[in-house]
């Protein structure tokens, strides 16, 4: 079929999408647990959830976020991984 | 009684798991090929076994009735045989995304050798030889070895296996996670809420048992407090 790879392309997609969605929520939840490990840890004074949503925000600009998108990157770089290997080497 | 039901369920399940990775992952056979050709298969109540229709060499002939190409081929022992299909993969499953057959039937007929002179090769493959329902393992590629005693790693299903434990893992851990964080607290706020209106704790904590019991539990917090 014509289309075979366009099916492929949505299954994958909603796969993929789903699990971007589910590991985004756990990794948020981790990193608020960890800051809120630490205040008490530290033992910091002031405001609690100033401090803990300030390292959220933090979180949404750096590094571990963006490391999310290994969740659609790794499964392409397979595909095409597995396709040149099997027809063309 | 149930506890031996609950490990009878876990070992079917790991047992289907077991078997599925086992027809699916690649493996590699030392042999010598002995033979290419093309045959009129019929396909029935075994389709499951053989590439569905809309890929490349299924499309070629009707669904029924399929011309496949085989491979046959003779292990280091010189008496055990083995006879490979040579199928296109579809896109979708098994993911192996393989279009060159006619490439890969004649890398075969090419490799063909005779006793006397006996040219080993590593054919890559995955699925089963059951006679009984007349299934063949797909060739998926094949290499030239050195020898017939070459020893070969399964570097790459050692790596799936533990990529595959690693999700399971994870997906755990996220459970875990889930329930320290959402599925408790609310399960407490909902407990204390009930204490205060009467002393349904007890029933709703009874009721609280196991994953999916925990997961109910923690959707029926969503509703309205019980009311007065």
């Amino acid at each position: 079929m014509i289309l075979g790879w366009l099916r492929l392309a949505v299954i994958w997609f909603v796969i993929l999408t789903v699990a971007y969605v589910i590991v985004g929520i756990y990794s948020r939840s981790v990193r608020r647990e960890k800051l809120e490990k630490r205040w008490i840890a530290e033992g910091l004074e002031g405001d609690r959830d100033a401090w803990i949503e300030a390292g959220m925000k933090a979180y949404e600009t750096g590094l571990k976020k963006k490391l999310l998108w290994l969740i659609y990157i790794v499964p392409m770089v397979a595909f095409v991984v597995i396709i040149t290997v099997i027809n063309w080497s | 009684m149930w506890t031996k039901i609950k490990w009878g369920l876990r070992i079917l399940l790991l047992l289907i798991v077991g078997l599925f990775l086992h027809y699916t992952l690649p493996q590699r056979d030392v042999v010598q090929i002995i033979n290419t050709y093309n045959k009129l298969t019929p396909i029935g109540a075994n389709w499951m076994f053989y590439s569905i229709e809309d890929t490349g060499t299924g499309a070629e002939t009707t669904a029924t009735t399929r011309d496949i190409r085989f491979i046959e081929a003779v292990y280091p022992d010189g008496t055990s045989v083995m006879v490979y299909r040579n199928e296109d993969t579809g896109w979708v499953w098994p993911p192996y995304f393989k279009w060159d057959s006619s490439t890969l039937q004649a890398e075969a007929t090419n490799y063909k050798s005779d006793k006397a002179a006996p040219q080993w090769v590593a054919v890559t493959h995955y699925g089963w030889r059951i006679p009984m329902i007349s299934i063949f393992p797909n060739a998926v590629k094949i290499t030239p070895v050195e020898g017939p005693d070459v020893r070969l790693v399964p570097w790459l299903n050692m790596f799936i296996i533990a990529f595959l434990l690693f999700l399971v893992f994870m997906v755990r851990k996220m459970w875990l996670q889930f329930r320290e964080r959402m599925v408790d607290p609310a399960l407490d706020r909902a407990e204390q809420a009930w204490d205060r209106v009467d002393a349904r704790a007890d029933a709703a904590s009874a009721e609280v048992k196991g994953v999916w019991g925990r997961f109910m539990a923690w959707l029926g917090t969503w509703k309205g407090k019980p009311r007065k």
